[in-house]
């Protein structure tokens, strides 16, 4: 039975070493199983032997599966456990391979200088055996010794993968091999001591190494079965992912390149190509991608990437593209670069989006802000247009005037050419006038792009209380300016800065005018120059600003007035703030309401 | 009074067109006087200087309708030729009902307003010769006694001097003495001329007290 058992895990071992041929601990495994079922049939048929000679010949042969056994065992657990110092599995296989020198060299065989007899032994189960009788081979010591050193090998072997923090899976075959090989030594000596009747039965100690070696084994083999399943799955799954991957690629339609920076060649899948305006088959170098842009993004982009190469980070940025057929399209690009040992730059990848109709969403909205703000602008001069009239009526009644009395003049007998040169000289200051408010109204009414430049505050303010001077006369309210002098300038536009202004001083007035007792109120404006900004307050001497609304007064359609829209302050602060500045209000302690706002100054220097 | 010249006083704060009204009037041979202001003008204002007011409405400060009603209040009369850049109609007929001689809107032709400014002169002629009038005859009133303000009273209400004697507890005599005397005081011929004058003078029948 023992034997088939040897066998069969022989035979399974050796199944598994065909199929996968790189895992000779199966190889070791399975010769130690067939030596173990030799050793065993042979140990079997000794105690069954007819006569002495035939008894030597048993165990003298016997040493050689046991060498076997020995050797592969030994070279299970270096290989196998990789533990196990290598001196001492050389001394171990040396000492086996001398006693089997000894054992085919002296005597019989290792045990016996001479078997003389046979005794008949009757074992458990009423069986009779024979066990051999005769004189000792004083060699035979060796072999115990030899078993010692393999008990050696293993236990430093078991302590070194213990220190590892092997498995108990694994300890447990070093345990059963050394308590079996103890128990094997014992049991020898005792029967070579004649202190013990017992045929010898070495084979069965290795039974249980043997069985605890495959277990193992087959435990990994098991495990390395389901390690396959799921590595199956998980390539299935990187497979799905793959697709999924691609399949976003194309839908999100992603140019995704690679660019050899040593050999200077980008590669680049279709949907790349296809965005780039670049053929199939046409090799593209940096100089090439270079041409397919825009003529004024050539230099920017050029001046990125090479900032990158020597180390200024990933390159990531917005840039046109012109096609072939002369479209022109915006992308974006956000890419990685890998470098070498020595930071030269290998590789850059990365991904390219087509982004022209968000970039033509964002324009328009652009152009829907600007033309809210012209809108609100237009409405405010609306406000004013009584005043604004009035302003150019001046003129023109002036103008009339001063034209009538000069053909009167012209007309009496005694020509007054003194006069009627004074009055031309009137007639030109009020046509200069005249235009001067039309000039001023006319840029406030522009729509044109935002154009910044250097400018002086303190002339924004006077331009528009010019403005607003006669509406405010009107209501009885006096406008004072307060203005520093040698103020840094600003960086901004003219016309917004003055709608701001405008709308500022506007609210105030109703502020002021909505309070109803004060006969004689007035704005004041004042500029001062604020660390490293100059600061514009516009007070009104209104009812001031209620808590709960301050917190509202800048969101777009919250108002106050009847017929306010709302959008006034909300604006002037999306204005303020595409200035780098800051609009904010607050309450004064006397009374009424400032406004005040910030720009960054221009020059440090004073001017 | 009545013999100086006839002014135009122009108010307005827009210095350029102060000063080319004036010179055009000057050259249509007008005697000027100019205002910046509504203040400035009511500080000089002289109720017996004979003229007329070319006035703005819109002004910083007191504007030219709130300048109306300040003379008004003054029991001035000089007549008032608004001139204005955006005048409204509600505006200029509380302007005229107030008495204004015109609403002319800037910038002002010529002949409009040399035609206001005489219409304004002329007014200002009537109103100025109606009150000196109007000061000869409640200087020939003073004159009166009292009782012979009282018969006249009695007289141009309609009654006999009878009646009159009988209300006064006197003789009929002495009635037609009082008549007598105040007929040649008043300097007046008959009884319809004695009635226009007491209606001029807003005499009331039936009182003791009369008054201007």
């Amino acid at each position: 039975m023992l034997v088939a058992v040897s066998l069969t895990l022989a035979l399974q071992h050796l199944f598994i070493w065909l199929i996968q041929a790189r895992q000779w601990a199966h190889l070791a495994l399975s010769l130690t199983a067939l030596a173990v079922a030799i050793m065993i049939g042979m140990e079997y048929s000794g105690m069954r032997a007819a006569n002495v000679n035939q008894l030597a010949t048993i165990l003298r042969w016997v040493h050689l599966p046991f060498f076997v056994t020995f050797v592969a065992m030994i070279y299970f657990v270096r290989h196998y456990f990789g533990v196990g110092r290598l001196w001492l599995a050389w001394t171990a296989c040396g000492l086996r391979l001398f006693v089997l020198v000894i054992n085919f060299t002296t005597g019989q065989n290792l045990f016996f200088k001479e078997i003389t007899h046979l005794k008949p032994l009757v074992v458990f189960g009423g069986e009779t055996v024979v066990i051999a009788q005769g004189v000792l081979n004083p060699w035979y010591v060796i072999g115990p010794i030899s078993i010692l050193a393999l008990v050696v090998f293993v236990l430093d072997a078991s302590l070194m993968l213990w220190r590892k923090g092997g498995g108990a899976g694994r300890l447990f075959v070093f345990n059963s091999i050394t308590f079996f090989m103890l128990a094997a030594v014992v049991h020898l000596g005792l029967v070579n001591a004649g202190l013990l009747n017992s045929p010898y039965l070495v084979s069965l100690s290795f039974m249980p190494a043997l069985i605890a070696m495959s277990y193992t084994l087959s435990y990994d083999v098991m495990r390395s079965v389901k390690l396959a399943d799921q590595l199956q799955a998980s390539e299935t799954e990187l497979r799905k992912n793959e697709q999924r991957m691609a399949l976003a690629i194309s839908a999100a339609e992603l140019g995704v390149w690679e660019w050899d920076v040593v050999h200077d060649e980008i590669w680049s899948n279709d949907k790349g190509r296809a965005l780039f305006g670049i053929p199939g088959r046409e090799r593209i170098s940096f100089s090439r991608f270079l041409g397919t842009l825009h003529k004024d993004d050539r230099a920017l982009l050029k001046c990125r990437v090479d900032q990158s190469l020597a180390g200024g980070g990933d390159y990531e940025g917005e840039y046109r593209v012109v096609l072939p057929d002369g479209q022109i399209r915006w992308f974006t690009t956000h890419s990685h670069l890998e470098f070498d040992s020595h930071h030269c730059p290998l590789r850059m990848y990365g991904v390219s989006i087509d982004i022209t109709q968000r970039k033509q969403a964002a324009q328009a909205l652009i152009k829907q802000g600007n033309k809210q703000t012209h809108l609100a602008r237009a409405t405010l001069l609306g406000e004013l247009s009584m005043a604004l009239a009035h302003e150019l009526n001046q003129p023109l009644a002036a103008i009339l005037s001063n034209a009538q009395a000069a053909q009167r003049f012209l007309l009496r007998k005694e020509s007054q050419l003194c006069e009627v040169q004074e009055i031309l000289e009137d007639i030109i200051a009020d046509n200069k006038r005249a235009s001067e408010v039309i000039l001023r109204l006319r840029l406030l009414l522009r729509n044109d792009e935002v154009q910044y430049q250097r400018l002086d505050i303190n002339e924004v303010v006077a331009d528009v209380v010019k403005l607003v001077r006669f509406d405010l006369e009107g209501r009885h309210i006096s406008i004072t300016t307060t203005l520093a002098e040698q103020l840094p300038t600003v960086l901004g536009d003219q016309v917004l800065l003055q709608q701001v202004l405008l709308n500022l001083i506007l609210n105030g007035s109703d502020a002021a005018a909505s309070v109803s007792h004060v006969d004689q109120t007035s704005i004041s404006i004042r500029t001062c120059c604020d660390g490293n900004v100059v600061k514009v307050c516009v007070g009104d001497q209104g009812p001031g600003i209620t808590t709960k609304d301050m917190a509202h007064i800048f969101e777009p359609f919250f108002t106050t007035k009847p017929h306010g829209l709302g959008l006034g302050l909300s604006i002037c602060r999306t204005l303020i703030k595409s200035h780098n500045g800051q609009l904010w209000a607050e309450n004064n302690p006397d009374g009424g309401a400032n406004f005040y706002f910030t720009l960054p100054a221009y020059f440090c220097e004073r001017r | 009074m009545n013999d100086s010249i006839a002014t135009v006083f122009i108010v307005d704060d827009d210095p350029s067109v102060v000063k080319a009204l004036a010179r055009l009037l000057r050259s249509a041979g007008f005697n000027t006087a100019t205002f910046a202001s509504a203040e400035a003008f009511l500080a000089l204002y002289d109720k017996d200087a004979p003229g007329c007011l070319v006035l703005d409405v819109a002004m910083p400060g007191m504007n030219g309708l709130e300048l109306q009603q300040a003379l008004i209040a003054l029991g001035s009369e000089l007549p008032i030729i608004f001139l204005t850049g955006n005048g409204d109609i509600p505006m200029s007929v509380r302007a005229i009902k107030q008495g204004a001689v015109d609403f002319l809107t800037k910038p002002v032709h010529d002949i409009d307003l040399i035609a206001a400014i005489h219409e304004g002169f002329k007014r200002d002629e009537i109103t100025r010769q109606a009150r000196i009038t109007l000061n000869g005859l409640q200087q020939r009133l003073a004159l009166l006694t009292p009782r012979e303000l009282e018969v006249m009273g009695h007289v141009v209400s309609g009654k006999k001097n009878k009646q009159i004697a009988d209300i006064l507890g006197t003789a009929e005599k002495t009635i037609k003495i009082h008549r007598a005397h105040l007929l040649m005081k008043l300097q007046v011929k008959s009884l319809p001329e004695l009635v226009k004058l007491a209606e001029q003078l807003g005499v009331v029948a039936g009182t003791n007290n009369l008054f201007i």
